[in-house]
């Protein structure tokens, strides 16, 4: 969790704001700091957190989490974080060795034309149970790292779509909790292709309520600067104004740290 | 014109606003089925992508019992067999029925939200058919409003649906965070197309304000291109402008090199006996291409 | 990285501690021979056999990771990068893994360079050197203390080989390694239902699971209790003689990238590493690139000059370009950034070393010699500068 973040986007554990669809993204960059943010920064607030990592194995996760200040492992015994090994899985999914569970849950890899139906229907499941155990003040939280993983799986674009869509009607609207996902764009954003990790950023760009955005600095490669993040407060409907801001920022060890365009430490 | 786009009353109205990611543009759907009720009309959402409240939220609470919601939000595909009207029920047939089940006596208005879902799981040209179908069905269905997000699909898709529309308005966002743009092209029965640009903010109350410059009010409805017309000479800190005593007395000055009548057919008509150079080449002539200044251009 | 924590020390994280517990980790894991903990995340690394390609990529390759190589034109660099990684494989002590479609791994094994005896040349060289260096500066004193520049990567700890290129690698040595190959041509081809989603690569994914789940690389066979690393080597997947037309046709085709998908995740439970060329030139599809390389965990591509590249003076010292695209973050928030991501490498009889690319001092006699050479002088620094920009933009 960056606390630098959380002042920018007047959030923090105490103050978890419901209902959000939060959408992470980059190019030429690397947003997965984003998402070690939200996984510490939901359970720090004490949200229940269905993590679903398709990209890293766990250890990797609960080692960056254990340098900000949360231990995963022990969440999990809690029962407050599912965590979905989507990457472990794929072996033995892909190579017919586990039946039950996780097979089932994985069937995305093995069909011919991919639905994420089943790996919703568990999401669904791991935090609907907890709604009905917990109390009310800690809404569920999913966490899908990455989406544009699946594309290179074979699950097309539609597909995902589905089960975003499905995620936001279950999670935000009937369960009052929140969706935070990872798009990492690797071609060209004029691409008129309909099956591009950029076509899907256009398209959970309309369902967002918020969306940072990564991309790489202009000016070329930095040592000090690393990118810069766009932050795009959507205004979905009721009272907030659209409103977008770019940050630049650096990562540290433990913290990132972020600074208004042109104000970083090495230049002035 | 924005605001005159639910006026007619000619039935069989076909309208979409198209959008992007920028700027969306469900307030202006929400205006116009505000505007529906207030008519008295019953308004029938298909709703795909937001739940019931957002939709209602800034409608008009005394007409509450016309708007009808249709949810395929929850359970567009029925994974979770929430729902009765799903995505694959999409067709002319199923929508009538779907009106029929809450029909009233008078014209109601059907709201597609939106199309690029639906769009995205059926086929582009029976989506096509599908709507000109409960076009032509007559009767229950006045008018047809649809959001199609421009952005998510590819041209020829875009154009496709559009084309089957009677009116197409794309919305924009400006500079301003305040306004927007929206450009309206409406094509009448009679064949009649009309163009339009405007500047307008929807707040959320919904009371729509059309605008010729994001940053001056008042002076409703003036047409873009005029403002290109203005003339430049307006506002100078010196004089461009003649009047016509000087206009009259500049024509008068005599300017130099310009001849009289007499002068000029003098000096047009051929000499007689004028002397004259006569050249024939010769084999002796030295001809010399070379350019020995260096300043001619051989 | 990942693995071997989880594997051998489950018990210790759950109990807590985490300082104590990781010190205590790292001893144990350094007794695999030829690896190393990273000085900047304290993963178990490997080297790549290219002293200078690991300094390039932060200090080696973390075990469970995937390096991706984008070949150049004709797989010579990129071929010879593979060797690398193999020979170091073999002067380790890992067990190896060769998979190939084209040569015969057993081609590529017996071509193994020969490890040097006299190390590290570049130190040879600095020693030598140093008597010249202790002079004090008489006019140029400002620069007395300051570092000495030096293009080549390098760091001051030593890890893995320098080889010889022009020799083969003694029989003995090879005896002694463990090596699997796998050429595709000899093997069965696939015959479950999986092959409609893996393609081509389900034979090679089975016989790679199955050696990593047998000699115990996973930890999950308790009778044999290996501590030892697996060298994966996979030469130009996706090029047509795998059986795979990605390189023929631009429609999608998701065989490769589901592939390389489950390989990271076979790799992330095990104590493997992988080196996975690729004609990347060669493919039709364009997404198919961004996705493979965002499924690998370090990416670099090869580029190598052309005779007529070759003429312009700022690379006629090397043989080509080397760009970095992708460095891994593993088991933390950001990752080692380099200075600078214009890398230029040659390959030298002995050598296969990374430099920072610079503009080499013209020692021409052309130099400073009266006016009428001013105009060679800067239609130079024209093309140089163009040069740098173009390399520039295409390393980033």
């Amino acid at each position: 969790m960056f606390v630098e973040l959380n002042s920018i986007l007047n959030t923090s554990p105490d103050d978890v704001t419901q209902r959000e669809f939060i959408l992470l993204s980059d190019r030429k960059a690397d947003a997965s700091f984003l998402i070690h943010h939200y996984l510490s920064f939901y359970l720090k607030a004490g949200c229940k957190v269905c993590f679903v990592g398709l990209v890293q194995s766990l250890s990797h996760y609960s080692a960056v989490a254990q340098r900000l200040g949360v231990n995963l492992v022990q969440a999990r015994e809690k029962g407050q974080l599912v965590f979905v090994e989507a990457l472990k899985a794929s072996a033995a999914v892909m190579l017919d060795q586990t039946g039950g569970d996780v097979a089932q849950m994985s069937d995305y890899l093995r069909s011919p034309v991919p639905e994420l139906r089943a790996l919703f229907e568990f999401v669904r499941a791991s935090l609907s149970q907890a709604e009905a155990e917990a109390d009310s003040n800690s809404p569920p939280v999913l966490i899908v790292d990455d989406l544009s993983v699946l594309l290179s799986l074979g699950v097309s674009v539609r597909a995902v779509l589905d089960f975003t869509h499905y995620c936001q009607a279950t999670i935000c609207s009937q369960l009052q909790g929140s969706v935070v996902t990872l798009v990492r764009c690797d071609d060209d954003d004029d691409d008129d292709e309909d099956e591009s990790s950029s076509h899907l950023l256009r398209a959970l760009s309309h369902q967002c309520t918020l969306s940072l955005r990564v991309e790489g600095l202009r000016t070329g490669y930095c040592r000090d600067i690393h990118d810069q993040v766009e932050i795009w407060w959507r205004g979905t409907g009721e009272n907030v104004q659209s409103q977008r801001k770019i940050f630049q920022y650096k990562v540290y060890d433990k913290s990132v740290s972020f600074f208004a365009p042109g104000t970083s430490s090495a230049v002035l | 014109m924005l605001s005159e786009v639910l006026q007619g009353t000619e039935s069989g109205g076909f309208v979409i606003i198209r959008d992007t990611a920028c700027y969306s543009g469900r307030r202006l759907l929400k205006y116009y089925m505000n505007c529906a009720l207030k008519r008295g009309e019953a308004v029938h959402v298909l709703g795909f992508e937001v739940p019931e409240h957002e939709l209602c939220a800034g409608l008009d609470s005394n007409y509450l019992h016309l708007f009808h919601f249709h949810s395929a939000y929850t359970d567009p595909l029925g994974w979770t067999k929430q729902s009765l009207f799903t995505v694959k029920h999409f067709s002319a047939k199923e929508i009538t029925l779907l009106l029929q089940e809450t029909q009233h006596a008078n014209d109601s208005v059907l709201v597609i939200d939106s199309l690029s879902w639906v769009v995205r799981h059926h086929d582009t040209v029976t989506v096509c058919q599908e709507l000109q179908k409960l076009r032509k069905a007559g009767g229950s269905v006045r008018m047809i409003f649809g959001l199609l997000h421009m952005d998510l699909h590819q041209q020829g898709i875009v154009g496709t649906v559009s084309h089957v529309a009677s009116t197409v308005i794309s919305v924009t966002p400006m500079n301003n965070a305040r306004y927007a743009m929206a450009k309206t092209s409406q094509r009448k029965k009679s064949g009649k197309v009309m163009q339009k640009e405007e500047f307008f903010s929807l707040p959320e109350d919904l009371t729509l304000s059309i605008e010729t410059k994001p940053n001056q009010s008042g002076n409703v409805q003036t047409d873009l291109y005029t403002k290109s017309e203005v003339d430049p000479t307006s506002n100078l800190t010196f004089n461009l402008h003649l009047s016509e005593v000087e206009r009259e007395a500049r024509e008068k000055v005599a300017l130099p090199f310009v001849f009289s009548e007499e002068k000029k057919s003098a000096l047009l008509r051929p000499g007689r006996g004028s002397g004259r150079i006569m050249y024939e080449p010769d084999a002796n002539d030295d001809i010399d291409d070379e350019d020995p200044d260096d300043d001619l251009d051989v | 990285m990942a693995a071997p924590m989880e594997n051998a020390t489950k018990g210790t994280r759950l109990s807590g501690s985490s300082t104590s517990f990781q010190k205590k980790s790292r001893s144990k894991l350094i007794q695999i021979p030829g690896t190393k903990p990273s000085v900047h995340t304290g993963q178990l690394i490997v080297s790549s056999g290219v002293p200078s390609l690991d300094c390039a990529l932060g200090g080696g390759l973390a075990v469970g990771s995937l390096l991706l190589i984008e070949e150049d034109e004709f797989d010579s660099y990129s071929h010879a990068l593979l060797q690398y990684f193999l020979a170091e494989g073999v002067m380790s002590g890992h067990e190896l893994f060769v998979a190939s479609a084209q040569d015969h791994p057993d081609d590529i094994i017996k071509d193994l360079p020969s490890p040097l005896q006299d190390e590290d040349p570049d130190l040879k060289n600095a020693s030598s050197s140093s008597p010249g260096q202790q002079d004090a500066m008489k006019i140029a004193w400002r620069y007395q203390n300051l570092p000495k520049f030096q293009s080549v990567l390098s760091s001051s700890s030593r890890f893995g080989h320098y080889y010889d290129l022009s020799k083969h690698m003694e029989q003995d040595l090879l005896q002694h390694a463990k090596i699997h190959t796998f050429y595709l041509p000899e093997e069965q081809p696939a015959s479950t239902h999986l092959s409609g989603v893996l393609g081509p690569y389900s034979v090679l994914l089975h016989s790679i699971q199955s050696l990593i789940r047998q000699n115990g690389f996973d930890g999950s066979n308790s009778q044999v209790k290996t501590c030892n690393v697996l060298r994966l080597a996979l030469h130009s997947l996706g090029s047509g003689l795998w059986g795979d037309d990605v390189c023929v046709s631009p429609a999608h085709n998701h065989a490769l990238s589901t592939f390389l998908y489950v390989l990271r995740g076979l790799l992330r439970s095990s104590l493997s590493v992988a080196m996975v060329t690729v004609p990347t030139h060669l493919i039709r599809n364009k997404l198919l690139r961004g996705r493979l390389i965002r499924l690998s965990d370090t990416a670099i591509a090869l580029q190598s000059f052309s005779a007529a590249d070759r003429n312009n003076s700022l690379y006629k010292d090397y043989h080509g370009l080397l760009h970095v695209i992708q460095v891994p973050r593993l088991n933390c928030l950001g990752c080692e950034v380099p200075d600078t991501k214009d890398l230029a490498f040659r390959l030298k009889r002995k050598q296969f070393t990374i430099e920072r690319m610079y503009l080499p001092p013209d020692l021409s006699d052309s130099v400073s010699r009266g006016k009428q050479h001013l105009s060679h002088w800067s239609s130079f620094c024209l093309t140089a500068s163009s040069e740098w920009s173009r390399s520039s933009r295409a390393g980033s």
